[in-house]
């Protein structure tokens, strides 16, 4: 587990904690997504509140993310559309899903950025104050996540360049055509052009 | 309160114009620093619409500046936008403004009455960067041109608005061209295929040079040249264009 500080935002939004989790247990990743999806429709008493709590991360397709910058940009435009008051979505988590998709559909977000019933590998990320310490974070998540945890720094092996490219529709923009053949390049070209369409989210065309 | 205010009080003051004040400020703990760049709210305009044009102006410059990244011009990323506080956070860009670099006769008029002394450190400073004024020259033209093929039209084009970034700070480790030309500001930028914007985007540029870089006639000549090749067939029709507007100024109408 690692956490992001953001440390001049206001309190109860100044870290994000991030885990990455490979090869899940079979069948995990559809039950942990029915489990979210009933937690929503639970009703407003102290038993949905505390299913709720107990899910209450973004779980992310760690396959579309192609840098720490990429995720970190994200979790900071949910946090700055949580204290603006300008939520597209329900909560601060589900608005990560939704900055990161191109599009301006909410469903097709979480179907593609969030987690899929076939889902090997988990990205997970909890916005909270100092009051949640990663080590709670990580027990709760231990209840939650049947994977193995490993270092971010393996976010790397997972990205898939090319779905990246055809969800953004990069394939025919001329900067990934001048940076042919050389993938090194092509690769940083693709992750600053999707890492500023992430902070700009609110204010595409 | 939005997030990005606090971030703000927090940040370094860097510059102030006008329409924005631009800081230096730290999002996370680690990592690269990140410029702020904020539309404060205007007294003197209403209310309404100070709202509507800083939201619209906010909205114009990121579109702009994605819109170059996706034509592989050189521009900072942008990495936070909050329209309701007017704030846009961009890439920080380690390096150094052109203004600098090109010899101006600026430094001398601070210094003393009309001593014409020009102070000549820039080659120096050039050399830095491993760059001869030439070819610093030739990177502005390409960029322009490119930026033009993405029909973008910059609309306040100076040397100030450029800057030559440091090629330490870059992550390649190739040594053929790692120090880079990126433009800067696109607070005036708007999209536009017309041969009149870019040719007047051209002129106010080398207005720009002759009144801050006196002398500076063949160096701008360069930077066309350099244009002229990247820019392809569209060429003749805006050097035909560039050269009426250099008769009549950049307004085509005197109304205003």
């Amino acid at each position: 587990m690692q956490s992001i500080h953001f440390p001049s935002y206001p309190p109860s939004f100044s870290i994000a904690h991030v885990a990455l989790y490979t090869s899940l247990a079979p069948g995990s990743a559809a039950s942990l997504r029915q489990r979210i999806i009933t937690a929503s429709t639970l009703p407003q008493d102290e038993a949905g509140n505390a299913e709720r709590e107990a899910v209450n991360f973004a779980f992310i397709n760690p396959h579309l993310i192609t840098s720490r910058l990429h995720l970190q940009t994200a979790i900071s435009q949910a946090i700055i559309a949580e204290t603006g008051g300008s939520l597209r979505t329900k909560t601060v988590h589900s608005e990560i899903l939704w900055v990161l998709n191109p599009t301006n559909n909410i469903s097709e977000a979480i179907r593609r950025y969030g987690v899929s019933d076939i889902s090997t590998a988990l990205l997970v990320v909890r916005v909270c104050g100092p009051d949640l310490s990663a080590s709670q974070a990580q027990e709760q998540l231990d209840k939650i996540v049947q994977g193995t945890l490993v270092p971010f720094a393996l976010l790397d092996s997972l990205t898939d360049w090319d779905t990246i490219k055809k969800y953004h529709k990069l394939n025919n923009e001329p900067a990934i055509l001048a940076a042919k053949g050389d993938i090194e390049c092509e690769r940083r070209v693709v992750d600053n052009i999707v890492t500023s369409t992430v902070a700009m989210k609110s204010v595409a065309s | 309160m939005s997030a990005s205010q606090p971030l703000l009080a927090s940040s370094t003051p860097v510059l102030q114009g006008a329409e924005a004040k631009v800081y230096q400020a730290d999002l996370t703990t680690e990592g690269p620093p990140v410029l702020l760049k904020h539309r404060f709210h205007k007294q003197y305009r209403h209310p309404n619409l100070d709202a509507s044009l800083t939201r619209s102006r906010v909205a114009g410059e990121a579109r702009a500046l994605l819109k170059c990244l996706k034509y592989g011009v050189r521009v900072p990323g942008i990495r936070i936008v909050d329209i309701n506080e007017g704030v846009l956070g961009l890439e920080w860009i380690e390096g150094s403004s052109v203004r600098k670099l090109v010899p101006s006769g600026a430094e001398a008029e601070e210094g003393g009455e009309e001593s014409v002394a020009l102070v000549n450190n820039n080659e120096d400073l050039l050399k830095e960067y491993g760059v001869s004024m030439d070819s610093l020259m030739m990177m502005i033209g390409k960029e322009l041109a490119k930026m033009h093929k993405a029909d973008i039209v910059h609309g306040d084009l100076t040397t100030s608005n450029m800057m030559l970034r440091h090629s330490s700070s870059l992550s390649s480790q190739k040594s053929e061209m790692n120090t880079e030309l990126v433009l800067i500001d696109f607070g005036l930028a708007f999209q536009s295929s017309l041969v009149e914007d870019k040719a007047v985007d051209l002129y106010v540029l080398e207005r720009a040079f002759i009144s801050t870089h006196p002398n500076s006639e063949r160096l701008f000549a360069c930077v066309l040249d350099a244009y002229e090749r990247e820019v392809g067939k569209d060429w003749a029709d805006i050097r035909r264009r560039l050269d009426d507007v250099r008769l009549r100024g950049r307004k085509r109408s005197m109304v205003g």
